[in-house]
């Protein structure tokens, strides 16, 4: 297997483990909630269709590389994958039915998991920084959340919806 | 290894489980009511199982190097079928988002709140150079790649960014989980929040919208459309934003502010 070959297959296996996690926490879900999304053969169809859709981003942000253009070169993948699933479901309902048939909180748990584990190596680094730098940070998440919220709410006034 | 990534395996349902047991948490705090979803729960415990005086045993073969590692190399594609969930949100929208399309734009120049809000705050509580790395932006890759190439990481500048980074990777989920339902109680718009959740950080983008959908879930898909939306519309023009309208801001700002110190 070439070195790229054997790169696409990781990441293919890694995709696979995500709607694996994905199906997994939306099991749970179940046990928890009897109420929350069921699971039925259009989950599996949409899960599928879910790493369907990654791969194939990831492919294009490959490709998109050799494009002499910075912007488009620096796009990050998971812009790729909004755009490749968002043409596809503009294309067709099936992928929206089969994909709205995943329970959505259930994609974001088994993510969350991943990255705490992904910064564990990182707290000490915290200890590194300043708690001045902890008391602006909320001030800039909070700033750029309520300046944004502000001209929305004030944007959709003006457009009368 | 092998053997450790089993256990990193099974680490990972069993986080899962936890998380989808506790389920969604709600609790008031005065007026304001506050819901933790699964995904905070399963962060806060990833992160503090990982705590390195915790770290013996059969926790020290889960948070094994290659584990650490392998998480934070493929995290991203971990997140990728979120992204293509995203699309199947906003299709079915795409004329209404289209009609209020100025809005999504407009509402990008919020992104300057973390200069103007941030950067005073930063100068009065006694920062200096940090300032102008750690208020840029929400200290994600952009920034980042931005401030070394302009003054190379080791510079305050520098540290400045790199700190907010690590705040925000830590914390950043946490934060918006709870802020965002919060502005809700101070009578905005689900549909302005939803707006304003896509940051630039995918993470971020999906703990506020799903906060959001767990208060006002009848409109699950109008809040997850406008967010990815937004959130896709900043992954195209936030480098824009960040160096001619955040950056010349900044220069401007911080030259006024630390000049009104002196006298």
């Amino acid at each position: 297997m070439s070195p790229t070959m054997r790169r696409y297959v990781r990441y293919a296996l890694v995709l696979l483990l995500s709607v694996a996690l994905i199906l997994f926490a939306q099991e749970i879900k179940l046990l928890k909630n009897p109420d929350s999304t069921p699971i039925t053969s259009m989950t599996f169809v949409g899960l599928g269709i879910l790493w369907l859709f990654s791969f194939i981003g990831v492919i294009i942000a490959d490709l998109m590389k050799l494009v002499p253009i910075k912007v488009i070169r620096d796009f990050p993948i998971l812009g790729w994958v909004s755009i490749t699933s968002l043409s596809m479901c503009l294309i067709s309902d099936f992928f929206v039915e089969a994909i709205q048939s995943v329970d959505f909180l259930a994609i974001t748990t088994p993510i969350l998991t991943v990255a705490g584990i992904s910064v564990a190596n990182r707290l000490v680094d915290l200890r590194k920084t300043s708690w001045k730098i902890a008391i602006v940070a909320v001030f800039v998440f909070a700033g750029t959340y309520v300046c944004s919220a502000v001209l929305a709410q004030l944007g959709l006034l003006f457009a009368g919806n | 290894m092998v053997k450790n990534f089993i256990y990193f395996l099974f680490f990972v349902l069993a986080v899962i489980a936890t998380a989808e047991l506790i389920g969604i948490q709600t609790f008031t705090i005065g007026s304001m009511m506050i819901s933790m979803l699964p995904l905070v729960f399963a962060i806060a415990i990833s992160m503090f199982l990982g705590l390195s005086f915790l770290r013996k045993g059969i926790l020290k073969k889960i948070y094994s190097k290659k584990n650490v590692d392998f998480a934070s190399k493929y995290l991203i594609f971990i997140m990728l079928p979120l992204m293509a969930r995203y699309g199947s949100d906003v299709a079915p929208q795409i004329r209404e988002i289209l009609q209020v399309g100025w809005v999504f734009i407009f509402q990008e120049i919020g992104n300057l709140g973390t200069v103007l809000i941030g950067l005073p705050v930063a100068i009065l509580i006694g920062l200096r150079r940090e300032a102008i790395g750690a208020t840029l932006g929400i200290g994600r890759e952009g920034e980042l790649a931005y401030i070394s190439e302009k003054y190379t990481l080791e510079s305050p500048e520098g540290r400045g960014v790199i700190s907010l980074y690590v705040i925000g990777t830590l914390f950043g989920t946490m934060f918006f989980s709870i802020f965002a339902p919060i502005l809700l109680d101070f009578g905005f718009r689900v549909e302005a929040l939803a707006m304003a959740s896509g940051m630039g950080s995918g993470s971020m983008m999906s703990a506020a919208s799903a906060t959001l959908v767990a208060r006002v879930p009848e409109m699950e898909n109008t809040i997850l459309a406008y967010a990815s939306a937004s959130q896709l519309l900043t992954s195209f023009i936030g480098t824009f934003t960040m160096v001619f309208l955040a950056a010349p801001l900044q220069q401007v700002m911080y030259k006024l502010l630390v000049r009104g110190d002196k006298k």
